[in-house]
């Protein structure tokens, strides 16, 4: 039997911010669609029912989290004590490399290109696109959040936004842009947990749960 | 309570109608005398003055200046252009149900040229223009109402006895003006002349002629938000504040949405569902219907149209959004919510697209899992380690 090594892949730090990004962004997809198709609550009088107005709050108070979360990983991709991974996002400008990857995605060849750096070239850019969407995202939404609450924090940051809504063409393409975004996440969930899932399966470094141990498992005289 | 701000501004207020009161002619009718006959009285006058210093968002110590302005009002010079437009902002100005202080306002207004409702024709009409442009250079206030067209060099639009282009008459008039308003979607971005596929190439009146202007928006805008800024304009001797898109803030700095006196039904989820269902009747939010006051910046909600009596959403439709640029397109479909908006003439919205993308991907995943696990799972029973994907 050849000796399994484990080996610390994902700080304590990426690991909390890996979940609580989930967590918040599945309570926004499902407050965003609530939003965009609200449900009418047709009993009792209007001054008793709030219920948009909750929803909004959610997806509000997570957007902000969303937000936090956001620069947190951006904070750690360049300065995290560990491991400053945001050489390894660029993993996908090996162009041979890159080719060799989609090779074994689409079950072509059976080995992937050498395991450089922290993620395949695939996945950095996968990783790069969720990062620009995430940021797409909360520009859009404190926006969109800015144009109906005009004081404090949230007034200082639309004021600094307010020439990307003109750029891209008033209130109404912010919203249409958020919501088209939001499909983004949708497809990048199912990739995303699937991968995870595969990678468990075909490599058996034990991917799946280094997003909570922290641990991968590599095989030989690492 | 007066802040030293308001107190400054008011002194900078009075030496400017005093100067404004000596540089420009003498007003051509005794504004409060044209009052009386059309039987409006004092009173009325007074609190129509109240309204409007409220609306330009200042405080009450204004409320002899507003009324000393109103009175000035007729001694401003102002040029009226019409370019590719349906009239339908004059319209809007000229029609009311009963004189009000406004439509009096701009009855008396020094109207120099204005092509639809002039006396003048044809050549004397042009040297009323001309006549205006040489006796007061850089007092008169141009206002322009209708896009631009600049396909075929201009030429999809010619006016008067000499044939000029929209570009020559407007650079003509504009370059001595005091101020250039624009009146109305048209002359601000290009309006309904320009909405795909702009077969004119017609764009607003800033960008075909280079220079900043004062934004009136609106489909057509209310009458309140353009006396409004031609008395901020006799009070303090220049444009009030303008947002990104050169609209006045003090009329185009709130949304619509926030405003809406069906707003409290949006927030307790009371939605209209369909035209004519009980929510309908019982004046809930337009939301689901596409009202588009969400994305709209207008004082519609306060003001209304027509004498105050009602707006578009008080009606029962919902806002179409047509202070903002580009409106015609980027707010459509107008009954439906922004995000049901249609690619290719065909049913496809964001959504639908959405979801036929996120059920292939699954199926694709689901395939190609078969798949990977009938290749590595096969090659790994060669190697003679484990067996099957997946299984610790």
């Amino acid at each position: 039997m050849e000796a399994v090594v484990p080996k610390k892949h994902w700080t304590v730090a990426i690991r909390i911010n890996h979940w609580a990004m989930a967590f918040a962004i599945f309570v926004l997809i499902g407050t965003g669609f609530l939003i965009a198709y609200p449900v009418t609550v047709p009993g009792g009088e209007t001054w008793q029912k709030f219920s948009v107005g909750y929803i909004r709050f959610v997806h509000i108070l997570f957007g902000m989290f969303l937000a936090l979360l956001f620069l947190w990983r951006v904070y750690l991709a360049f300065f995290s004590t560990f491991r400053a991974d945001w050489k390894d996002l660029l993993a996908f400008t090996n162009i041979p490399n890159t080719v060799q990857q989609i090779k074994f995605y689409l079950l072509i060849d059976k080995k992937g290109p050498p395991h450089t750096g922290l993620y395949g070239p695939m996945q950095s850019l996968a990783y790069l696109g969720l990062f620009g969407m995430v940021f797409l995202i909360v520009v859009t939404g404190i926006i969109l959040m800015g144009a109906g609450y005009g004081a404090g924090f949230t007034a200082l940051l639309y004021g600094i936004l307010k020439p990307v809504e003109r750029l891209m063409g008033g209130l109404a393409m912010v919203r249409y842009i958020h919501h088209v975004l939001t499909w983004g996440f949708v497809l990048f969930i199912v990739v995303h947990v699937y991968m995870a899932f595969w990678y468990d399966a075909v490599l058996k470094q034990g991917t799946l749960s280094s997003m909570v141990s922290g641990y991968m498992f590599e095989k030989g005289d690492h | 309570m007066v802040g030293k701000h308001y107190r400054r501004l008011l002194e900078q207020c009075k030496i400017r109608m005093d100067r404004f009161e000596k540089e420009y002619p003498a007003p051509r009718e005794d504004f409060q005398a044209l009052l009386k006959e059309r039987g409006v009285s004092r009173r009325d006058f007074l609190k129509w003055t109240s309204f409007m210093t409220a609306a330009l968002m200042l405080p009450p110590i204004f409320k002899p200046m507003v009324t000393r302005a109103a009175e000035n009002f007729s001694r401003l010079p102002v040029v009226w252009l019409h370019f590719a437009e349906c009239t339908g902002c004059s319209e809007a100005f000229l029609r009311s149900s009963y004189p009000n202080v406004d439509d009096i306002l701009l009855e008396t207004i020094s109207l120099e040229y204005h092509e639809t409702i002039m006396a003048a024709a044809g050549d004397q009409a042009e040297k009323c223009l001309e006549d205006c442009i040489h006796h007061f250079p850089g007092k008169y206030v141009c206002v322009i109402e209708g896009a631009i067209p600049q396909g075929l060099n201009g030429q999809f639009m010619r006016l008067g006895p000499k044939g000029e282009t929209g570009v020559q008459i407007g650079k003509k008039v504009t370059s001595k003006a005091a101020a250039t308003i624009c009146i109305g979607s048209c002359a601000i971005w290009g309006g309904i002349p320009s909405a795909r596929p702009n077969p004119t190439d017609a764009v607003g009146v800033s960008k075909a002629l280079g220079i900043s202007t004062v934004n009136i928006a609106g489909c057509p805008p209310n009458t309140v938000n353009f006396t409004g800024t031609l008395l901020y304009f006799i009070m303090f001797g220049a444009m009030p504040p303008l947002d990104g898109q050169g609209r006045p803030i003090w009329a185009y700095g709130k949304r619509v949405h926030d405003f809406c006196e069906r707003r409290p039904h949006y927030d307790a989820g009371e939605f209209v569902e369909q035209w004519g269902d009980e929510g309908a009747r019982r004046g809930w939010c337009l939301y689901k219907v596409g009202c588009k006051g969400p994305y709209t910046f207008a004082n519609c909600p306060h003001l209304r149209f027509n004498d105050h009596i009602s707006w578009p959403v008080m009606a029962g439709h919902g806002c179409i959004g047509c202070t903002e640029s580009g409106f015609w397109d980027t707010m459509a479909p107008y009954e439906k919510p922004i995000h049901e908006a249609t690619f290719g003439g065909g049913e496809r919205t964001v959504d639908k697209i959405g979801t036929v993308l996120t059920v292939a991907t699954v199926a694709g995943v689901a395939a190609h899992g078969v798949l990977s696990a009938m290749r590595h799972g096969r090659t790994d029973k060669k190697d003679g380690t484990t067996t099957g994907a997946g299984k610790e």
